[in-house]
């Protein structure tokens, strides 16, 4: 009975009725759709990440500190045997790790070199331009990002001198020439990085099979390997991305919260309206034997059928629209894109988890449920006789 | 009379012979008159890029090849700046943050006060008969000089630049210009020295030009105002406890 009164009590409030479900459909829509898109994003930079530098895990060397470009230059050591057996079978890359200073038109720009082997399988960057065809050249070829190509002007084909020092402490450069842009949407793989040869690397670095960190292609193949190596799984490798996502998401949890707040009073303002205004109605049914808990079970009954009217409201609505930032993703605007983060260099697909709708459903609900509930319960103390009389 | 010419020429050759100079007399000399065994100096640098020149002065102290003192006096905003080298250790005191940051790693390599020089170039100071190995190659006239053009090869593998030339005045033993090189042969650095003047019982350059040759803009210009040698310094001038003074 009661939720049959409540259903014609909705009904009956017309248009307030249909504002309430409105916001509280938009409400609802909202907050699924931003958290399905960090949840997309977060998934395409993880996979981004593993396909461009991580892949299954890696072995870094202890000195290694990704934060500090310090530790490049003492940080890396002959490949332990363990991983050279990986390295043979392709299951493993090492790359080495070096400070350097380039000079594109002139302009001393510190970068990050990274030597790789150019017949390498297991990471996406296109390796194979890094082949010297001529052992004794003296232009060595090397591989750029869109992004670090974009900061120094230089383009495809271009040469400049790139200045390094070897272990001994001894300067050594060399001409350089970029063979090929790539289009890494990882930016720790682009921004002031320079690709080279593995090999070539180690000679002129005057080490030998030296490397600073090893990737391995599938995470069950790591195994302890002893000092001076540390594994890093992906979920380490990820921290830095996940925090900074994370943070993003709070931001936008800022903006939800508000529009929850304002969903909220306009929720407990048509209730209390509703009070009010069916002050007599209510006197009339406690005198009719009706309890106080069945009078506030009704006003909560008729807040809990908004959020679920809203509910009905989202999935027509809002369906279409998670379809479509489903499938089609959120473009990423170009000086988003620019950021120093992965997975903003395509179309954001929302992920949307069952986990997340139900969890973000029950917030909405219990929010609804609330504000209902708070000017029904007053009615709780009311006496029939004032209520009849209309006194509140 | 045709005999006595043989013996004339015979001992010309000779006496060339045991006087003709090597190149490790010719370094050795090198190293006599630019290195002491302290240094006092008041200099001006003055740095030139593609948008701008800049002068800073400094008062400079040294002890030996490995440690050195300046403090920079001018301009404004530099004035007050310290840096202390000790060995391989090198810290900076920042007046505007009254803080002392060792320079170290990849900040060596970074160039000091926008100039041609790096922490580094500015702590390699070395006895090049100790550390390197010289030949002799043909004369050379530069600068209106008469010189001897000097090929120096690095003893041991430490050393920042593998290969060196050159070419040193012949009446003064001072290098008036030099390259230096990386391993794979490719020229870094230039430095040129002139105003070569008497100091004490020495020759000494007071303008010295260093270029680094990969990079855009006319190089760096050193100016020595005013320089001793072998002058007593306090210790106390190259501690730590300099630099918060």
């Amino acid at each position: 009975m009661i939720t049959k009164l409540a259903y014609k009590n909705i009904l009956g409030n017309g248009w307030r009725s249909l504002i309430n479900i409105f916001i509280l459909s938009l409400v609802l829509t909202g907050m699924i759709w931003m958290q399905g898109l960090y949840d997309g994003w977060s998934r395409i930079a993880r996979r981004q990440m593993q396909e461009w530098e991580f892949a299954g895990g890696h072995y870094a060397h202890q000195d290694y500190d990704k934060y500090d470009s310090f530790s490049l230059d003492k940080s890396f050591a002959a490949v332990p045997p363990k991983l050279q057996d990986l390295i043979d079978t392709g299951d493993a890359v090492p790359i080495l790790y070096s400070a350097g200073i380039i000079y594109p038109h002139g302009r001393l720009t510190p970068v990050v070199i990274k030597g790789i082997p150019a017949e390498q399988n297991i990471l996406r960057i296109p390796t194979t331009h890094l082949r010297i065809q001529d052992p004794d050249t003296q232009i060595l070829p090397v591989l750029i990002g869109r992004q670090m190509a974009k900061s120094i002007n230089v383009v495809k084909g271009d040469i400049l001198t790139m200045r390094w020092k070897e272990v001994n402490g001894a300067y050594n450069a060399y001409d350089i020439q970029i063979v090929q842009i790539m289009d890494t949407p990882v930016p720790s793989t682009d921004m002031g990085q320079i690709w080279i040869d593995y090999d070539k690397l180690n000679e002129v670095k005057a080490l030998k099979n030296s490397c600073s960190v090893i990737v391995l292609k599938n995470q069950a193949a790591s195994t302890y390997v002893g000092s001076p190596w540390n594994f890093v799984s992906i979920d380490q490798s990820m921290k830095g991305v996940d925090a900074m996502i994370q943070t993003k998401r709070v931001g936008g949890y800022v903006f939800f919260v508000l529009l929850l707040f304002l969903a909220m009073i306009a929720v407990f303002d048509a209730q209390m309206l509703a009070v009010f205004k069916r002050r007599k109605e209510i006197g009339t049914l406690i005198a009719l034997g009706m309890t106080k808990r069945q009078i506030i079970g009704l006003f909560t009954m008729e807040g809990t059928m908004y959020m679920l009217l809203g509910s009905v409201l989202t999935a027509t609505l809002g369906l279409p629209l998670f379809f479509y930032f489903g499938f089609q993703g959120f473009p990423i605007p170009q000086q988003m894109s620019d950021f120093n983060i992965a997975g903003a260099s395509e179309p954001i697909r929302c992920y949307y988890s069952p986990i997340m709708i139900l969890s973000t459903f029950m917030i909405v609900m219990a929010v609804t449920v609330f504000a209902s509930w708070l000017p029904s319960s007053k009615i709780a103390r009311m006496k029939a006789t004032y209520a009849l009389l209309g006194k509140v | 009379m045709r005999k006595l010419l043989i013996l004339t020429l015979l001992i010309s050759v000779s006496v060339g012979m045991v006087f003709a100079i090597t190149a490790e007399d010719i370094l050795m000399n090198i190293d006599k008159n630019m290195t002491a065994k302290t240094t006092w100096s008041s200099s001006r640098m003055i740095i030139s890029t593609r948008r701008a020149t800049r002068t800073l002065s400094s008062v400079n102290y040294s002890k030996g090849n490995d440690i050195s003192y300046s403090e920079y006096t001018a301009p404004a905003k530099e004035k007050g700046t310290k840096m202390l080298k000790m060995k391989d250790n090198l810290w900076l005191y920042d007046p505007s943050t009254d803080r002392v940051i060792q320079i170290s790693g990849n900040m060596l390599k970074q160039s000091v006060m926008g100039s041609d020089l790096s922490y580094e170039d500015f702590m390699d100071d070395l006895e090049l008969l100790e550390s390197y190995t010289a030949i002799l190659d043909n004369d050379i006239t530069y600068d209106n000089r008469k010189c001897y053009k000097l090929i120096l090869t690095a003893k041991t593998s430490g050393l920042s630049y593998f290969k060196r030339i050159l070419y040193v005045d012949k009446e003064r033993m001072i290098p008036l210009y030099q390259e230096l090189y990386a391993k794979s042969g490719i020229k870094l650095k230039t430095m040129k020295l002139s105003d070569v003047r008497k100091v004490g019982n020495r020759w000494y350059p007071m303008h010295i030009v260093f270029k680094d040759e990969l990079k855009a803009g006319s190089g760096t210009t050193i100016i020595n105002d005013d320089i001793e040698f072998n002058i007593s310094i306090p210790d106390y001038y190259f501690s730590k406890a300099i630099l918060k003074k």
